[in-house]
């Protein structure tokens, strides 16, 4: 209570001399202070890129107590190989009489790891053996074996299909598409290739908007030039290349919303930066995106996302990789993710009134503390203590609450003064 | 509270027909306070006794009826047989039966139902549309719907009249009797207390009343008992301020045919299309839980399609006890009580009182209680001199003292035996399990619950169709607040006893019986869920039946498995050779182009490929005979663990047998052993 009086206390001043109605306008320097403190920032960033590039750790350097896991981007020349050399096994075990099985890696929660050296949640060597002949793994097995076929066929005519696409192909047999997307990761995992290097991409969710210019499949993009609703993320990556910026930072943005109103505002032209969502949980290639973006033009990333666990949460698929994909982690995460906002600790500093926020669920604790365990979070300090905040409040806030100092306050006060104070964890 | 105390005795006086009555003593009105017959009161307050409206009035009319003829069959250990009759009156029928001339309507416009001209301009409107939208479709060649007849305008008058029959094989009636028994309400004189059918003990009696509301008609019974060479027949109606019959005429006439029992005959206002289902599910469930009973019943009406006939067949002999009269337990009783069982007591001292005229009260428990009671009591003290206050310490002595629980030797449940029978004969489910629980007390009544769980049947709807019974009567109403629906929907998982509670159809059967049921609310249709002592042996009984039947299912979806398994595996053969057929083919074009190289074992299979020695038919060819070889082994170890081979099973009827055999029984909850002679 004490706190929060001296807090009132300090902003008065402020309302009383000026008539701006933006609070905490009065705090900001000039832009060009800010900009200075962005580029320590971008510097840094890139040197420290530089040195963790020299000794990259890797699964295999690690030498793990249990054998682990992992997927690597293959060529499609490869991922052909691979498939014909199990074709071949499967009809020489057929024509036996043996029938024939997979050895599907199982991507069950059990069978997750998280490497903390890594930052990264890799599977286990745990396998499940698949045969035809038995009542319950018939159908996938004959799912699995077409799937494989029609990827064959992919990598033969050297085209992507999304994973509607792959559905409609056998609809009979697939039923419904939530089998057939099952099937195709654990296809990845048999192969031991990455979902991307199948040739089966899922349909643009993503968008960046920004100092980015990049080609794809040979076009160049300007993403300053793409209006206000930016350019959509390619859904394969590998027609992306050539990526250039002037950006002192990429500012990853939980919500549809927020983005439009950064986008519309230019906010990229005041700060130089690249702006990217996936409007709410991040498909695999705006992660692909993200990663290229940060590995090749070597920026910090800052993540503005909601106040409350499920903004954690989808902070940290981008950040270590998300269950259901974590066979793949190794390409889709991106290391080092800086948490901007809106974090508990921001609802009191910024004085958002009291009803703009809302109270938590039972749910939303129980996430909360959940995550509290989790171990991407245990091993950032500020993180945790941010959490407790939220838990211990049980308020959450969503990026809109800024609205209730006008629209534009996110662009014109918060964010900027975030920066300056260099307010990141 | 003049309900309560009122109703005690009136309990027991169905199927004690025999017994002969003393009159109460008509109350004197001595000042201006008025004072009600309990006729009256039951005139005004009939929704209490389920007449609440024509249709309710209707059922419960049956309801009384059959359960009277059970009572009284039972009572005489005669297998029941009951017939009842309902035969719709239309209202010119009606008018002639009462002597009243038909009337035309002379000033239309009187009446509630006149059609104003824009009234019936709107009408013609409305019917002419559509006319016109049926015309269109029969043009389009659709079906036609079944033109919706113009609704009759129904009008307050339209209530329509029955007369219901009832006839069974019971005891019969004294032919003295019979006036009282019909046209007095609350005339018993017995109290005590046993498991009995009756919701109300007001029997024939509401239904004589709601026929003189109604219309006006009086009720006709004739009668015989065993071995009387007349038959009785009465007609008489109720003078409700007095409470006494109005017998039109009482004689004694031929018996024409040798039987016993009664067959009374009403005629009163109800509504059987809003009752209809209502009054078939009962006797469809009364069915169930008698299934030693056989019921005939009848609706007959002017138009010959409603006419409903139906004949729930016997499906057993063995009947069970008729219920013990038994002494209340001392932790039921309440004050009144006390007081009444006091005036009504034989014995002459304390002692006594307690020893005899309640349960576990033992002469040794006796004294000590009295030691207790205080100073002021001994065990010679005359019983009719003790004071009201001496009455509230053996009353409260009576709240606190611990007393042995009242055992269930007084209960009659139906018996697992008759419950399965009866589910089997009505429902014919796939699968069936019943269960009875032992004895239990709530309140110092004993109440026994007894459980049966079928799956599959005709008839029966899909989810759960929950079947409660209260001292062997169906409860129809009220059906989403008792203890037995709340169960079986909330606090059974189904799940993990292999039954799918929303795709199976299944039946859940659960009759309670007891010296006095809970029942909540007026109308006496369900039992609370509040009650911890039942709820939790409705759960168990239920459970207990659902053990009993996973493991017939898990044995049934086995087998089903068994019979499925070489189709399901089959089925995906051709899609799985397919696909790597198709693989192997694109790689022999590729191998034949060289673009790639292949060790020797596989070129070896690439040429077969390409050369047609393997084709798509190969695969499919060695997987099925895999498939087969599978399922070869799979069968041999179900058998294996089965350890016997199912043989084509038959149906096998026993026949009853004459009842002249003399036999010996030997009863047991589940069957029955009768030794012949």
């Amino acid at each position: 209570m004490a706190d929060r009086k001296k807090k009132r206390r300090q902003a008065d001043p402020d309302s009383d001399s000026e008539s701006e109605t933006l609070p905490f306008k009065k705090l900001l320097k000039p832009d060009s202070t800010i900009l200075s403190s962005l580029k320590a920032l971008a510097t840094a960033s890139s040197t420290a890129g530089t040195s963790s590039a020299a000794n990259p750790v890797t699964l295999s350097s690690l030498s793990l107590s249990d054998t682990c896991r992992e997927v690597t981007d293959l060529p499609l020349s490869s991922v052909q190989s691979h498939i014909e050399t199990l074709a071949l096994s499967l009809a020489k075990s057929i024509l036996a009489g043996n029938g024939f099985s997979f050895s599907v890696p199982s991507r069950s929660s059990a069978n997750q790891l998280y490497v903390p050296e890594l930052d990264r949640i890799v599977l286990k060597h745990k396998a499940s053996l698949r045969p035809y002949a038995n009542v319950t793994t018939v159908r996938k097995t004959t799912i699995t074996t077409r799937i494989m076929q029609l990827i064959h066929q992919l990598c033969l005519k050297n085209i992507h299909v999304t994973k509607r696409d792959l559905f409609y192909t056998d609809v009979k047999l697939f039923q419904d598409q939530t089998q057939s997307d099952a099937v195709l990761d654990d296809v990845s995992t048999i192969l031991g290739c990455t979902r991307s290097s199948l040739n089966v991409v899922a349909a643009e969710k993503g968008v960046v908007v920004g100092r980015l210019v990049f080609s794809d499949n040979g076009d160049m993009i300007d993403c300053t030039k793409m209006g206000m609703g930016g350019k959509a993320i390619p859904p394969n990556i590998d027609r992306v290349g050539d990526m250039q910026s002037d950006a002192l930072f990429i500012l990853l943005v939980e919500k549809d919303a927020a983005y439009m109103r950064l986008a519309e505002d230019r906010f990229y032209n005041r700060f130089p930066c690249i702006i990217v969502t996936a409007k709410g949980q991040p498909d695999v290639a705006t992660r692909l995106f993200l990663r290229k973006m940060k590995l090749e033009l070597k920026l910090p990333v800052l993540a503005l996302v909601d106040s409350d666990p499920y903004g954690l949460k989808i902070l940290s698929v981008y950040g270590c990789g998300s269950k259901n994909m974590s066979y793949d982690s190794a390409n889709l995460t991106t290391p080092d993710i800086k948490w901007l906002g809106i974090r508990p600790s921001d609802l009191d500093k910024y004085k958002i009134p009291e009803q703009c926020r809302l109270p938590m669920t039972e749910q939303d604790i129980k996430t909360g503390k959940d995550l509290l365990e989790e171990d991407f979070v245990k091993k950032n300090p500020g993180w945790v203590e941010e959490l407790n905040i939220m838990v211990k409040s049980k308020q959450k806030a969503e990026i809109q609450a800024l609205s209730s100092f006008g629209f534009q306050y996110l662009s014109e006060v918060y964010l900027p003064l975030k920066l300056q104070q260099k307010d990141w964890l | 509270m003049e309900m309560e105390s009122s109703e005690s005795p009136i309990q027991t006086t169905k199927g004690a027909a025999a017994k002969s009555k003393a009159p109460r003593k008509p109350k004197q009105t001595t000042s201006v306070l008025k004072q009600k017959s309990p006729a009256e009161f039951f005139s005004e307050n009939k929704s209490i006794a389920g007449f609440d409206n024509p249709g309710k009035c209707l059922y419960t009319t049956v309801r009384e009826f059959v359960e009277n003829a059970l009572d009284s069959a039972e009572s005489i250990s005669e297998l029941p047989v009951v017939e009842i009759t309902i035969e719709e009156i239309g209202k010119s029928k009606y008018n002639s039966m009462i002597g009243l001339a038909d009337r035309e309507r002379v000033d239309e416009e009187l009446y509630d139902d006149f059609e104003t001209a824009k009234a019936r301009e709107k009408r013609l409107a409305k019917e002419a549309r559509i006319q016109e939208n049926q015309a269109k479709l029969a043009a389009l060649g659709k079906k036609l719907k079944e033109p919706t007849s113009a609704k009759a305008i129904k009008g307050r008058a339209q209530a329509s009249f029955y007369r219901v029959t009832c006839k069974d094989n019971g005891r019969g009636m004294p032919h003295d009797d019979i006036p009282n028994m019909f046209g007095r309400v609350l005339s018993g004189t017995k109290y005590g207390l046993k498991q009995t059918r009756g919701k109300f003990g007001l029997g024939a009696k509401m239904a004589l009343i709601w026929s003189k509301m109604s219309t006006g008609l009086p009720i006709e019974i004739s009668s015989s008992m065993k071995g009387q060479n007349y038959l009785s027949f009465c007609r008489l109606d109720i003078d409700i301020n007095r409470n006494i019959p109005h017998i039109h005429l009482h004689e004694k006439r031929d018996l024409k045919e040798h039987w016993h029992g009664a067959e009374i005959q009403i005629v009163i206002a109800g509504n059987w299309t809003t009752y209809r289902s209502k009054i078939l599910h009962y006797m469809r469930q009364l069915a169930v839980i008698t299934p030693y009973a056989q019921f005939l019943f009848n609706f007959v009406s002017d138009a010959s399609d409603k006419n409903v006939s139906i004949r729930f067949s016997r499906r057993t002999d063995i009947m069970p006890a008729v219920p013990l009269e038994t002494k209340f337990h001392p932790s039921a009783v309440d004050l009144l009580l006390i007081k009444r069982l006091i005036t009504e007591t034989s014995k002459q001292n304390l002692l006594q009182f307690l020893q005899h005229e309640f349960v576990n009260i033992g002469r040794a428990f006796a004294e000590r209680l009295i030691g207790e009671m205080g100073p002021d009591f001994s065990p010679k003290m005359p019983v009719k001199s003790l004071t009201s206050q001496q009455i509230v310490r053996i009353h409260q002595l009576f709240r606190q003292a611990k007393f042995d629980d009242p055992s269930g030797d007084c209960l009659s449940p139906a018996g697992e035996y008759n419950l399965r029978l009866g589910i089997i004969k009505e429902l014919h489910p796939e699968m069936v399990a019943t269960y009875s629980g032992s004895a239990q007390v709530f309140e110092g009544h004993p109440f026994i619950v007894e459980a049966g769980v079928s799956v599959g049947g005709k008839d029966v709807k899909q989810g759960l169709n929950v079947f409660r019974f209260a001292n062997r009567i169906p409860l129809l109403f009220e059906q989403g607040a008792d203890v037995v629906t709340r169960t079986a929907m909330k606090r059974i998982n189904w799940n993990s006893y292999k039954i799918n509670h929303t795709q199976d159809k299944i039946g859940v059967f659960v009759s309670i019986v007891s010296t006095k049921i809970p029942f909540k609310g007026t109308g006496k249709e369900y039992i609370g869920d509040d009650i911890s002592e039942i709820a939790s042996a409705v759960k168990t009984s239920i459970q207990q039946c659902c053990i009993q039947l996973k493991s017939k299912i898990a044995k049934k979806i086995q087998a089903r498995e068994q019979q499925e398994r070489k189709r399901n595996l089959s089925r995906y053969i051709p899609d799985a050779s397919g696909a790597i057929y198709d693989v192997l083919k694109e790689m022999t074009t590729l191998h034949a182009s060289k673009k790639k190289r292949y060790n020797d074992e596989d070129a070896e299979l690439l040429n077969k490929v390409s050369s047609k020695l393997i084709t798509k038919g190969t695969l499919m060819e060695k997987l099925a005979e895999h498939v087969e070889q599978v399922d070869y082994e799979m069968a041999l170890e179900y058998a294996t663990h089965r350890g016997v081979t199912d043989e084509p099973r038959e149906n096998l009827f026993i026949q009853s047998l004459r009842d002249e055999n003399k036999f010996t029984d030997f009863q047991s909850p589940v069957f029955v052993f009768r030794l012949f002679q």
